[in-house]
């Protein structure tokens, strides 16, 4: 088997075999586990309080945004774009026509935008990214605490950022048939997988990240709601 | 600490690495705790320990991954492939690993300033507990909490008072109340009553001024109280060492007096950790929801009764400028913070805030049992006692904060954050006076 097909025609059904049992086994592990009482004060009164206290956290990263704000000037940028580059790839294999109709904007123009938001997105990743990763090496007390896998993590997000980068500012690349591709594959039909070797690149190291994610730090993401509410729970 | 005074076996040393990897099973903080650390060094910049003396030791990821490495040895999928390809697995811990883990876990005064500005919230004071918990199914508890706890489990109160001393100091204090007020005020013990009274025994030996205080508030305020012969100590080291079967050992003796006495309220002194300890952590969590008493702080019940109009006070009585030390647990962990000021803006003339203060303030350096420890027990060759090191690191934040203030006096509502902070001020020759907000409660009523 060819690596294109291995890349582009295996991995993804086991990349989401992987993350989903993943998320779920641990998911399912701190639902079951048992809640000890632990307020962190001050606490808001009530649920929806509680949940707009969350979604502040989230949101705007306060907890770094009040407590140090080298990190969170990296961090918050890093976390947002990553955001905006998230739904950015959403419009490889769907679009939202109503609410550019709504924003009373033609296709035309959103793709003009879009290509220029995405190779900002890019670059600005990238940034924040080696920011990072060198505060985690500058920085005493960050350097002292982070091992192995904390470079592991930034090394392997940077690779994906890097050859995203690379595809979306190098000259030749035809994303059409990555999008012909990806429809297929999110209908689970087959189809020709792109032979750009940079595109395979970029998707395998996607793979793994997304992989990886259950059994690392980065489960943080789901992680964050359940440590919030522990806080402030009444 | 070393080897000859605690022997450790393998056997022992495997009663670790398994209570480690129980926390998979373990509550859901742990389980978390050890899941999702980015590792990202905003505790350490927020800690008062770490900010003092910036070693490794003192920064609480760092003292975290002492049980979060061990964990994931366990149960990080990364970490069993680099073992499997390294060819050990499993993990290995050594002796010398607990000789650290002593002093580490004891370094940390347990105040949760970090879990303000974790970005997710992480309590390292959770794990440092757990640490503490491993340590003493070891019997690798420090000298004097391990006394501690012995002497209250033989008499109901950790300095060891006995009965009749007990009986006599309350005589005692009433005579003194007396001759200060010029009127009768009773310390009633063991009588019906609406409110059952308990504080720490340290108060009761060092502090009787603000036992004295506390005692005219429920005097001026016509509240009908009373002191257990068997629980005046609500103070409970078990927090402190981990041990979760003292710890409510110590907590029954205040629900048995209140079952007892048929009190409809149970009021905590000046002593943080015990008032967080009966209403958050014991109370209703060991004795059922419908306990039929409720349980209350007696800064909360003084500043309803001071909104209410019901006291008359003269803060020219304290003209000296003064500042409020918020107390960790009374701050972060029970949100009693603006009480304590409404009563001292009422008592003194020049009251002063601390910067950062209420629920962001820098803890004493004495919290979390640290307060009480002086030796040189757990002293690596060439280290500080635990006295020095609360002098000179973990309370050096606290110390500069106070003396920016100019304030002649610091209200600590605590027995741990007065004991701390006067053997600060002393150690340091600062002349700063520390004592409680009833002891400036007592000298401004007008009865």
């Amino acid at each position: 088997m060819s690596v294109d097909k291995l890349v582009g025609g295996l991995l993804p059904y086991l990349t989401c075999i992987v993350f989903i049992l993943g998320i779920a086994y641990r998911v399912s592990r701190w639902n079951r586990a048992s809640v000890t009482r632990m307020p962190l004060f001050p606490i808001s009164s009530g649920r929806a309080q509680k949940w707009s206290q969350i979604a502040k956290e989230v949101l705007i990263f306060k907890g770094p945004l009040d407590g140090d704000k080298s990190l969170w000037i990296g961090t918050w940028i890093f976390h947002a774009t990553l955001a905006l580059v998230l739904v950015g790839h959403l419009r490889i294999v769907t679009d939202f026509p109503r609410l550019w109709n709504a924003l009373a904007h033609k296709k035309g123009e959103i793709d003009a935008v879009a290509a220029i938001a995405g190779g900002c997105a890019g670059a600005i990743l990238m940034a924040t990214g080696l920011y990072l990763l060198f505060r985690r090496l500058a920085v005493l007390r960050v350097r002292e605490i982070s091992g192995f896998e904390d470079y592991l993590s930034i090394a392997l997000v940077l690779a994906v950022v890097l050859t995203g980068d690379i595809m979306r500012f190098g000259s030749q690349f035809d994303l059409n048939p990555v999008r012909e591709y990806l429809k297929a594959l999110f209908s689970l039909r087959s189809a020709p997988v792109p032979s750009d070797p940079w595109f395979l690149l970029h998707f395998f190291l996607a793979q793994l990240l997304i992989m990886y994610i259950p059994f690392s730090k980065f489960l943080h993401i789901p992680g964050i709601f359940y440590s919030k509410s522990l806080l402030w729970q009444k | 600490m070393n080897g000859q005074e605690y022997p450790i076996d393998q056997a022992e040393l495997n009663k670790v690495v398994e209570a480690v990897r129980a926390i998979k099973d373990g509550p859901r903080v742990l389980q978390l705790y050890m899941d999702i650390c980015a590792k990202c060094g905003t505790c350490a910049k927020q800690c008062h320990v770490s900010c003092s003396e910036p070693v490794r030791r003192n920064n609480p990821a760092f003292r975290s991954d002492h049980i979060r490495g061990l964990y994931s040895m366990n149960h990080s999928v990364l970490q069993k492939l680099a073992a499997l390809l390294c060819g050990s697995i499993g993990a290995s811990l050594k002796k010398e690993t607990l000789d650290e883990w002593f002093r580490d876990f004891y370094e940390c005064s347990g105040c949760r300033r970090c879990a303000k500005f974790c970005p997710f919230g992480i309590d390292n004071s959770v794990i440092t507990r757990k640490g503490r918990t491993i340590l003493h199914s070891l019997g690798l508890t420090p000298a004097k909490i391990r006394a501690t706890q012995k002497t209250s489990d033989q008499f109901g109160n950790n300095e060891g008072i006995p009965l009749q001393v007990f009986m006599d100091n309350m005589c005692f204090l009433e005579d003194e109340l007396l001759e200060e007020h010029g009127v009768r005020i009773r310390i009633p013990v063991d009588e019906r009553a609406d409110v059952l009274f308990a504080t720490t025994s340290a108060e009761i030996l060092a502090h009787a001024e603000t036992l004295m205080g506390c005692a005219t508030f429920f005097h001026v305020a016509g509240i009908s109280w009373t002191m257990s012969s068997e629980a005046f100590d609500a103070a409970n080291f078990g927090f402190f060492s981990g041990d979760d079967a003292h710890m409510k050992r110590k907590n029954k003796l205040l629900h048995d007096a209140c079952m007892k006495l048929k009190v409809k309220k149970l009021v905590i002194g000046e002593c943080g950790h015990a008032y967080r300890v009966a209403k958050h952590i014991g109370g209703t969590n060991y004795w059922g929801k419908e306990i039929p008493y409720e349980i209350t702080s007696i800064l909360i019940l003084a500043a309803e009764v001071l909104r209410k109009g019901g006291l008359k006070l003269d803060p020219s009585r304290n003209p000296m400028p003064v500042t409020y030390h918020d107390p960790c647990n009374f701050a972060r962990s029970a949100g009693i913070i603006e009480e304590p000021r409404e009563i001292l803006r009422a008592c003194v003339e020049d009251f002063r805030e601390m910067t950062p203060n209420r629920d962001l303030n820098w803890c004493c350096g004495g919290g979390g049992g640290l307060g009480p420890l002086d030796s040189c027990e757990g002293v690596r060759e060439g280290e500080s006692s635990f006295y020095e090191y609360r002098m000179q690191v973990t309370g050096k934040k606290k110390l500069e904060q106070i003396i920016s203030t100019g304030a002649r006096y610091v209200a600590a509502p605590c027995g741990n954050c007065k004991r701390q902070i006067t053997q600060l001020v002393n150690y340091h020759k600062h002349d700063v006076e520390v004592g409680g907000l009833f002891d400036l409660f007592d000298k401004a009523i007008i009865l």
